[in-house]
């Protein structure tokens, strides 16, 4: 008879296996889990280091002024109005797209019949994956024409209002059309983060509530409001991290201008930190711009990662409290 | 983020009580009053679009928007009294924002569609931009070189992205380590990075300092960066998605941890996880910032990814629009509509494999 061996006696416990094998694909799997931390760390780095020289030939004033000359001795470069121009554009969206998205979820999750929704979920899916260079093309071409004869209208009624006025009488290149664009673009991340965070409220809540005799707006503004609170915060803000760092769709429809334009939103004229870099980096004139442009980019980054994490921080609270 | 599961008996359970939902039963009152009220503001409108010459901007918002919504109320208020009235602005308004959006995204389209399919023909999908300059009339020169320029570098991009991606979402649901949370964490935070931000980068490390030239491996890398997020999510949802007894029932019979992953958890995810490769390439294929600060541009075919500029269609897109020749913008069109039907098509992938996927 043929002795066979005993097999080898293993650990099964499911957290370390003592298994050569297991260790080396447990070492490659967790290293390139790290990617993530490692890229965002190198941009820190990399474009963190591209700042300091800015900073130390600028000081503060590359974050405070408004000029912006890499042909005078010394260059200047100040990017305050482009910041500014970026949460300028930024508010514009919001009180664009965050009423309309959170009303067409509404309608999606609580009005429309099954069949229809499935479609609109698909229909706001495709939308979110237009290109944002169409987006731009579009407005050009498209938008521009209808949004110029909505801001003189604007203007011809409410331009007694600081907000619409317009002096120049003309009404392309501003921070309206811009903020529309990025609206567009925001409404389906934004539509389809409320639309689970809404269609999430328990069935029974909402039976019980309508039998106890709210009508949908009770039902919306005590229940299912209420409940995803926190989601519908976290995706608001997930569309104004993309709203901030868009450049392409913006680069289209808005005059970059370096002087702060405070609040005439269809006078021609803004500002917006990506599509400066953008703009900019074709013709920069050599090293010193280019990194002031890298310089723009780190706070930039800075900014966008901020609100990024804000937003998840805030949808996954809610997220714990719920389940 | 976590979805909660129903369980189908219970589903089904609800519906039953659906059916009997007495307080959503409709009169015929009822009936009769909505019915008016969506009727004649759109009648009365309509009358004023055709006989004056209110500008439409001003007779949609302030004419007829608030003609709706008094109509609306006043039906709601005749059949339910006050309460209703609020219930019934908001159906108006979520209405009205639906119509909103689907216009956009109809115009959008259409515009898309209706100017680009006059720059289309054989030479357009197949010939690249030498000796074309913006004035060069239609029927020459095309995006055959941008379309080539984008499979390549979104080839170059998976092949980082891609396993990368995947190996993340191993981590998180087959490894499950101590530094779960945090990579979780850090995946979200990277997919909130800037388009622009992740050309400078690569523009910083590797072109800047002269490891790389402007090239399409630059650009890939680049693209790598925005992809990876996607993928990594989404297929920690998908292998999130397959049960634990396959694996438990893999480890009870004797294999090691690293071939329950590769032999049984990853085969039986396969088609979530290409749907989530996909879901990444159709995330950065129309990304243009990146284009133009690590790929810049090139008018000739390139098939080298490593020694010289290309060409993408988003940067072929850009370097159209706002041309002041006709034939040019024409041709932004039509590349758009060939990025266009590029993501559609990837998208409907997408869609085909989930169903599948559900179907099972």
């Amino acid at each position: 008879m043929v002795q066979t061996a005993p097999p080898e006696v293993r650990d099964l416990s499911s957290s370390v296996s003592s298994h050569k094998g297991d260790r080396v694909f447990n070492r490659v799997i967790t290293g390139a889990a790290f990617t993530a931390l490692i890229v965002l760390a190198g941009i820190t780095v990399f474009l963190g280091a591209q700042t300091v020289p800015v900073l130390h030939s600028q000081g503060l004033s590359f974050l405070t002024t408004t000029v912006w000359n890499p042909t005078a001795t010394p260059a200047q470069y100040g990017i305050l109005g482009m910041l500014y121009g970026s949460l300028l554009l930024a508010v514009i969206a919001l009180v664009i797209a965050v009423p309309a998205s959170l009303l067409l979820s509404v309608f999606m999750v609580f009005m429309a019949p099954k069949k229809v929704a499935t479609v609109m979920t698909n229909v706001v899916d495709l939308m979110a994956a237009i290109p944002s260079v169409i987006l731009g093309l579009w407005a050009f071409y498209v938008l521009n024409p209808a949004a110029v004869e909505w801001q003189k209208l604007l203007n011809q009624y409410l331009g007694w209002f600081p907000l619409f006025k317009n002096d120049s009488g003309n009404f392309l290149g501003t921070p309206f059309i811009a903020g529309f664009v990025l609206a567009v673009m925001m409404i389906p991340i934004v539509t389809s983060v409320t639309r689970e965070v809404l269609g999430r409220t328990p069935p029974e809540l909402i039976n019980a509530s309508e039998a106890l005799g709210c009508s949908m707006w009770t039902m919306l503004r005590y229940v299912a409001i209420p409940f995803g609170r926190g989601g519908i915060v976290g995706g608001i803000m997930l569309g104004l991290g993309r709203a901030l760092g868009e450049t392409i769709a913006v680069f289209f429809v808005l005059k970059l201008v370096f002087n702060i334009n405070f609040f005439h939103i269809i006078q021609s004229g803004g500002g917006s930190v990506a599509t400066l870099i953008v703009s900019q980096f074709g013709e920069s004139s050599g090293n010193p711009e280019t990194q002031a442009l890298l310089a723009a980019g780190f706070f930039l980054f800075a900014g966008t990662l901020l609100v990024n994490i804000l937003a998840n921080l805030i949808v996954r609270r809610t997220g714990r409290i719920q389940s | 983020m976590t979805t909660t599961l129903f369980d189908n008996s219970r589903v089904s359970e609800l519906r039953l009580q659906q059916a009997a939902l007495p307080w959503r039963r409709r009169t015929a009152n009822f009936r009769v009053a909505v019915a008016i009220a969506v009727i004649v503001p759109p009648v009365i409108v309509g009358l004023l679009w055709f006989l004056t010459s209110i500008p439409k901007p001003i007779l949609m918002l302030v004419i007829y928007l608030p003609l709706q919504l008094i109509a609306s109320a006043i039906a709601a208020w005749s059949q339910r009294g006050t309460k209703a009235v609020l219930d019934s602005a908001i159906i108006v308004c979520a209405i009205g924002a639906t119509i909103f959006s689907f216009v956009i995204l109809i115009s959008v389209l259409w515009s898309i569609v209706s100017n680009g399919v006059h720059a289309l023909s054989w030479a357009f999908l197949f010939q690249n931009n030498v000796y074309i300059s913006p004035s060069t009339p239609l029927g020459y020169g095309g995006v055959g070189n941008a379309i080539l320029g984008t499979i390549m570098v979104v080839v170059i991009a998976s092949l980082f992205a891609v396993p990368l991606g995947i190996a993340t979402a191993v981590y998180i649901t087959e490894v499950r380590g101590k530094a779960v949370p945090y990579v979780r964490f850090f995946v979200q935070a990277m997919s909130g990075v800037p388009s622009v931000v992740a050309g400078l980068f690569i523009l910083t490390v590797f072109i800047l300092t002269g490891v790389l030239q402007s090239s399409g491996f630059a650009a890939g890398l680049a693209y790598a960066i925005l992809m990876l997020p996607t993928v990594a999510r989404t297929a920690e949802e998908v292998l999130k998605l397959i049960p634990d007894d396959l694996r438990t029932g893999a480890l009870a019979l004797g294999s090691t941890r690293a071939r329950v992953v590769m032999k049984v958890v990853l085969p039986a995810a396969k088609t979530g996880l290409i749907t989530a490769a996909i879901l990444g390439i159709a995330r950065v294929v129309g990304e243009t910032a990146p284009l133009l600060l690590t790929a810049l541009s090139n008018d000739q075919t390139v098939l080298n990814p490593f020694n010289q500029p290309i060409t993408a269609l988003p940067a072929y897109i850009f370097s159209n629009v706002a041309q002041p020749y006709p034939d040019a913008v024409t041709r932004a069109w039509g590349a758009a509509l060939v990025l266009v039907i590029l993501v559609a098509i990837l998208f409907t992938i997408t869609r085909v494999l989930t169903a599948k996927r559900v179907r099972r």
